[in-house]
């Protein structure tokens, strides 16, 4: 009783002093935050708000590449739009983002769990499961597009080795090659999604675990009942920054295939730079640009929302 | 038991599995560069049966961008371009981070927010009008140029993950500096930062890698191939050497290890630093 009485009076009298210097802390530091905010925000108006602006503007012009923009109107997304191309190379972009970006994140939260309840050697794997991350796309790229090729490659002889078939032509064929671009993309995004939701798993009170862990509740129930509501608006982040940058695939997809075979692989990165810089149709390829872009705005948006709603404070 | 035992082993193969075919890729690279291609082709996965082809690493050092030019270019490029990046979005973004901490709350996370905004603008929007700007400025070629550009795409990221940190900076420190007279500058440079050393290194290290590994950018705004960072000059290794896999996986070898060993000697820092961006507030 007199702890709690004592501590009701601290709280009134004692942390007055404290409170008072912080807030002259926040005083003199606020006009430091102006001033240390203004070259945060010149360089993201310079190299973010103006570029895409000017790409906006861009989309609705004819321009090869070389002397002025002639301004066309709409001409630019109606071609989008009327030729088949764009929308394929949107299917295989959502295809490839959507897919890969569950996965990443459901063998994600897998690992997490698991190396979260005390697993031995998880200081290790902590650090080697983000190296796929870490080396280069272009490195990952070559060396996966080797080990999916027809003769010598090293994923047909694992397939042999278990008795299936082992002729696939992975990335030679259209309807095949976007498997193994698939798959190459969880290979490299599990591992920065691990690492976060190892965190938010982490942070989890251990006290709550332990006492559901007492009142009998299986693996499962506490795996869906507890650490997957607790850290459900960490989830929904990840897996919005997954969608958006698997939208945003080049590094890895170009280095695997170009966008082939023919344009069977051609996510929309691939389809603005080959239509800019390839056959120099830098109005098409903006207005492609656009699209995307105001596509992962609401994807972002969309993200931010649920992560909000999901909060539990 | 009996299921608490197999659910145990289930989750040990699956963290195992995992585990293989996370590292078997980069065992094989590193082997295969030491291997002579008929090695590759009779015995792929054999591990100690060849004589290493140290020569391997001759011949992809040597296919440079030019006939007299190693890919000691490629090298130099990439690390103007990692270190300019590094200081543009460091020097910019971490004062920021620290003094927008001191904000209220609601202040804090709308600023955050308008600052991260940025990282859903695709870079396919952005290419195209920094081709143009490059072009017109003159800049084109210019590794220093482009490392700014990373530098100011780094921004949102670092802003973030230091912003998290000093949020939960222990405020004693900052009142011992104000009655030691220093001035809030002065605080943040002797006190703040040399405490702050772990969660600097982490926004580095991620800093360095997207510097280092993306070629999105570099491959419009570099079109010289001696202006080229590695990331781009290894594209044209599986044209170059479809016929002589050793030297390039030797080139895929040597690509790779800047990176990685500076993330192995600091991987504590970084998946803490990576952690805290997933911790919820």
């Amino acid at each position: 009783m007199t702890d709690l009485k004592d501590r009701k009076n601290s709280k009134q009298s004692s942390p007055s002093k404290p409170l008072r210097s912080t807030i002259g802390l926040a005083a003199t530091n606020r006009k430091w935050a102006i001033a240390s905010l203004v070259p945060v925000f010149l360089l993201l108006f310079l190299f973010l708000a103006l570029p895409a602006a000017n790409s906006i503007w861009l989309s609705f012009t004819k321009w090869p590449g070389i002397g002025t923009p002639e301004f066309i109107g709409l001409r630019n997304y109606e071609t989008l739009f009327t030729e088949g191309r764009f929308a394929e190379s949107l299917r295989i972009t959502l295809l490839y983002s959507v897919v890969a970006s569950f996965f990443i994140v459901g063998i994600a939260l897998l690992l997490a769990v698991a190396v979260s309840s005390n697993l031995k050697g998880s200081k290790f794997y902590r650090v080697i499961w983000f190296f796929p991350g870490v080396a280069p796309p272009t490195a990952v790229a070559i060396f996966w597009s080797l080990s999916f090729q027809p003769e010598f490659g090293a994923v047909n002889a694992i397939l042999g080795f278990f008795g299936l078939p082992s002729d696939n032509q992975w990335l030679a064929q259209s309807a095949t090659v976007m498997l193994p671009v698939i798959f190459v993309g969880i290979w490299v995004g599990v591992g920065f999604a691990f690492l976060v939701l190892l965190g938010a798993v982490e942070g989890i009170d251990v006290s709550l675990r332990e006492a559901a862990r007492i009142d009998g509740a299986s693996q499962r129930q506490q795996l869906f009942q507890i650490i997957i509501p607790l850290i459900a608006p960490v989830m929904f982040t990840i897996l919005t920054l997954q969608l958006i940058w698997n939208f945003n695939g080049f590094n890895l997809v170009f280095a695997m295939t170009q966008g082939g075979p023919g344009r069977s692989s051609e996510i929309l990165p691939i389809f603005t730079y080959v239509e800019a810089f390839r056959y120099g149709r830098f109005g098409p390829a903006s207005a492609a640009a656009v699209v995307a872009g105001a596509f992962l705005l609401f994807v972002g948006w969309l993200g931010i929302r649920l992560s909000r709603s999901r909060q539990v404070d | 038991m009996v299921i608490v035992k197999m659910l145990k082993l289930l989750v040990y193969a699956a963290v195992i599995f995992w585990s293989l075919l996370v590292l078997l890729p980069f065992i094989f690279v590193s082997l295969f560069g030491l291997k002579s291609n008929t090695a590759i082709y009779s015995n792929p996965l054999g591990l100690f049966d060849f004589a290493p082809q140290w020569e391997n690493y001759v011949t992809a050092w040597n296919a440079g961008p030019g006939s007299d030019a190693t890919i000691g270019v490629f090298f130099l490029n990439s690390a103007i371009i990692a270190i300019t990046a590094l200081a543009t979005s460091l020097s910019i973004s971490v004062p920021a981070a620290y003094f927008t901490s001191f904000l209220t709350r609601a202040w804090n996370q709308r600023i955050l927010l308008l600052v991260i905004v940025g990282t859903v603008v695709p870079i396919i929007m952005l290419v195209i009008p920094y081709f143009r700007a490059f072009n017109a400025l003159g800049l084109l070629n210019n590794p220093v140029a482009t490392g700014i550009v990373y530098g100011a795409l780094n921004i949102p990221t670092a802003f973030l993950l230091m912003n998290r940190f000093f949020i939960d900076f222990p405020r004693e420190v900052l009142e011992a500096g104000m009655l030691d007279g220093l001035g809030p500058f002065r605080t943040f440079l002797r006190l703040v930062l040399p405490l702050s050393k772990g969660q600097i290194v982490a926004v580095s290290v991620l800093n360095l890698i997207f510097a280092w590994t993306d070629y999105q950018i570099a491959i419009v705004l570099l079109t010289r191939r001696d202006a080229q960072p590695i990331s781009v000059g290894l594209l044209s290794f599986i044209g170059d050497f479809s016929a002589d896999y050793g030297p390039m996986f030797a080139g895929l070898t040597l690509a790779s290890l800047p990176v990685l060993l500076l993330y192995v000697f600091f991987s504590r820092y970084v998946t803490k630093g990576i952690a805290l961006g997933g911790i919820s507030k």
